[in-house]
C-alpha cells in the first residue's frame, strides 16, 4: 500500500504523447460522439458481439451463487410463502375466468363495431448477459441481436411489465436502455381516467411522472401502462403504479430490473397508415355541390380507346383522371393534388400561391 | 545479440503489464456481476493502475494509455464516448503535477491519496455529464461509486504492489 517503498521514476519519456494534446483529443471524442454517436455505437457493438462468449461464460457462475444465496434465505420461509401463494392462485384463478369472459365480450364488440384490429406483435425471448449500473446509465445487455430481428426502439418485457427498450443492436448482441435510465422517457397512460403523461428515468428505482395532462388528479395505486403514443411502443404494456414521493408522482415498476433473466423483446409492427384514395367526389367543385364542368373537346390528341392504354395507378389514380381547370370557371383555381396531400403525388402551384394554400 | 533481444522482450512485457490490468479492470467492472442488487455501481478498477503506476513509473503508463483505458472504459459501460476518457485524463494530469506530494504517501495515506484521485475523476465526470445532458445528474450514484471505489482500492494496491515488485521491476531491473 505504500508507495514509498518503490523508486520512483521522475521522466515519462520523450515518446509519449505529451499531455494537453490527450486532453485535446479526449474533449475531440466527447465532441464527435455527441455529433456522431453512431460510429461511437457501432465500435461497440462489434466489441460487444464479440466479448459475448465471455459474458456468457462469467454469467453461468454467478447465477449459480446468486441463486444458492437466495435460497438460504428462502429456507426458513418457505411454508409460509407456499401458504401465501395457495392464496393468491385460488384468487388469481377467479381472475382468470373473468379475464376470459371479459376477453371474449370485447371481441365481439369489436366484430360488432368493426374495430381496427389490434397491430400484430411478434416477440423474441433473450437471456440477460450483461448488467451495467453506472451513475449515469443503467443499461442491459441482451445474447440477441440483428440476427434474431432485433431493432432498435423495440420494447424489452419480462413476466411481470415492461423494462426498457432496445436502443443499440448488435449482430448477435443488443442493449437495453432501463425505464429507470437518465435518458429515458416513455409516453404512458395512466388509468382510470386514461391520463396521458410521460414517465422519465432518473438513475432511481422508480421513475418520475414527469409530464401529465393539466387539471388531472393522479391517486397512488393508479395503473400505468405504455400508451403507443408515437407508433414506437404498442399500447397497454404494464408498466407499473403510481406512487407519492412527497413532491410528485413516481412509477412503483412491476418489474424487477435488477433480477431478470430472461426477457422478452416485443416486434411491435404497426401497419403503415394509408391515405384514403381520392375519388371524383373528392374534388372543390362537386364537394361545393357544383356540376363538374365538361371539359372542352380537344382536337389535337387522339381519343383513347375504350379498355385500352395504360391505367395511372397508386393513390393518385383517380386524380390523374380528373378533368383539367379551366381558367373560365367561377369557383376558386381547381387544384386536385393540393385538396390533400397525397405522398408521391405531384402538386402543381397554383397562381398567385403556393401548392400549400389550398391544404385545409 | 541474444541479451539485447532478451531485455527488449523484457521491456516489452513489462511496458505491457500496467496497460493489461488497466484493461482487465474495465472487463472485470462491466462484467454482468450485480451484487446487492445493483444497488452499489461498480468500482472504477482500471482508474486504480492509472493511478498506481502513474506515480510509480510514470514512463510505463503515459497519458495516452491513460485515454486508451478510459476509451474503453467508455465503450463497455454504455455510455457517451469520451467522459471517463477525459475524467481519465483530467486525473491523469493532477496526479503528473502532484507527483511528489502523492508518492511520498504510505499505508493509510497512500488509501487517501488514490481518494482524492477518484474523488477528481467522478466528479470531473459528474460535470461533464451534466454539460453534456445538459442537466444535474443525480449525485448519490456518484457518491457511491467513489466510497466503492476507494474500499476496492486497499486490496488492489496490494496486488498492484506485489505485481510490480515482482514482474514489473525485475523486467525492468531497476526496483
Amino acid at each position: 500500500m505504500a508507495n514509498g517503498t518503490w523508486r520512483i521514476a521522475r521522466t515519462r519519456g520523450s515518446a509519449h504523447l505529451p499531455l494537453i494534446i490527450v486532453a485535446a483529443l479526449a474533449v475531440a471524442l466527447i465532441l464527435i460522439g455527441k455529433a456522431q454517436s453512431s460510429i461511437f455505437d457501432r465500435a461497440r457493438a462489434h466489441v460487444m458481439d464479440w466479448m459475448m462468449p465471455a459474458l456468457e461464460a462469467s454469467r453461468a457462475p454467478v447465477n449459480v451463487a446468486n441463486r444458492w444465496i437466495g435460497s438460504i434465505g428462502e429456507i426458513f420461509t418457505v411454508y409460509q410463502e407456499n401458504l401465501r401463494l395457495k392464496e393468491e392462485n385460488a384468487r388469481l384463478r377467479q381472475w382468470h375466468s373473468t379475464a376470459i369472459a371479459l376477453d371474449d365480450r370485447l371481441k365481439r364488440y369489436q366484430l360488432l363495431l368493426h374495430a381496427v384490429p389490434d397491430p400484430a406483435l411478434s416477440s423474441v425471448v433473450a437471456r440477460v448477459i450483461g448488467r451495467a449500473s453506472h451513475p449515469f446509465l443503467q443499461t442491459m445487455i441482451l445474447d440477441a441481436g440483428k440476427n434474431n430481428g432485433i431493432k432498435p426502439g423495440q420494447s424489452v418485457v419480462d413476466a411481470r411489465g415492461m423494462i426498457g427498450r432496445i436502443f443499440l443492436a448488435g449482430e448477435r448482441t443488443s442493449w437495453v436502455i432501463l425505464l429507470t435510465d437518465l435518458n429515458s422517457r416513455i409516453p404512458v397512460t395512466i388509468e382510470p381516467g386514461s391520463v396521458h403523461a410521460i414517465i422519465a428515468g432518473d438513475n432511481s428505482a422508480s421513475p418520475v411522472i414527469d409530464t401529465f395532462s393539466q387539471g388531472r388528479q393522479l391517486a397512488v395505486g393508479d395503473q400505468v401502462v405504455s400508451s403507443g403514443d408515437g407508433g414506437i411502443l404498442p399500447a397497454g404494456l404494464p408498466i407499473g403504479t403510481v406512487v407519492a414521493d412527497g413532491k410528485g408522482y413516481r412509477v412503483a415498476l412491476f418489474a424487477d430490473l435488477s433480477t431478470a433473466q430472461d426477457v422478452e423483446i416485443l416486434d411491435f409492427k404497426q401497419p403503415p397508415e394509408q391515405p384514403p384514395a381520392l375519388t371524383s367526389n373528392d374534388l372543390p367543385v362537386t364537394a361545393a355541390g357544383l356540376p363538374p364542368e365538361a371539359p372542352p373537346p380537344d382536337t389535337t390528341t387522339p381519343a383513347t380507346p375504350q379498355g385500352g392504354g395504360p391505367t395511372p395507378a397508386g393513390p393518385g389514380a383517380d386524380l390523374a383522371q380528373a378533368p383539367p381547370a379551366t381558367p373560365a370557371v367561377t369557383v376558386a383555381p381547381v387544384q386536385p393534388p393540393a385538396a390533400k396531400k397525397v405522398p408521391g403525388a405531384t402538386q402543381p402551384a397554383p397562381a398567385g400561391g403556393t401548392a400549400d394554400d389550398g391544404v385545409e | 545479440m541474444e541479451r539485447v533481444g532478451s531485455i527488449m522482450g523484457s521491456k516489452l512485457v513489462s511496458s505491457i503489464i500496467p496497460v493489461l490490468f488497466g484493461v482487465l479492470g474495465v472487463l472485470v467492472a462491466n462484467l454482468p456481476i450485480s451484487f446487492l442488487g445493483g444497488w452499489v455501481p461498480p468500482p472504477l478498477l482500471s482508474l486504480m493502475p492509472v493511478y498506481f503506476w502513474c506515480l510509480v513509473r510514470p514512463d510505463l503508463m503515459s497519458p495516452g494509455w491513460a485515454f486508451a483505458i478510459g476509451v474503453l472504459e467508455d465503450i463497455m459501460s454504455g455510455g457517451p464516448p469520451g467522459i471517463w476518457a477525459a475524467s481519465f485524463v483530467a486525473t491523469y494530469a493532477v496526479i503528473d503535477r502532484q507527483r511528489d506530494a502523492f508518492a511520498g504517501l504510505s499505508g493509510w495515506a497512500a488509501v487517501l491519496g488514490f481518494a482524492t484521485a477518484a474523488l477528481i475523476a467522478c466528479s470531473t465526470d459528474y460535470t461533464i455529464v451534466g454539460v453534456y445532458f445538459g442537466r444535474l445528474v443525480p449525485l448519490a450514484p456518484y457518491v457511491k461509486e467513489f466510497f466503492v471505489t476507494v474500499l476496492f482500492y486497499v486490496p488492489m494496491a496490494f496486488l498492484l504492489g506485489f505485481v510490480h515488485r515482482r514482474l514489473v521491476g525485475p523486467l525492468r531491473s531497476d526496483i
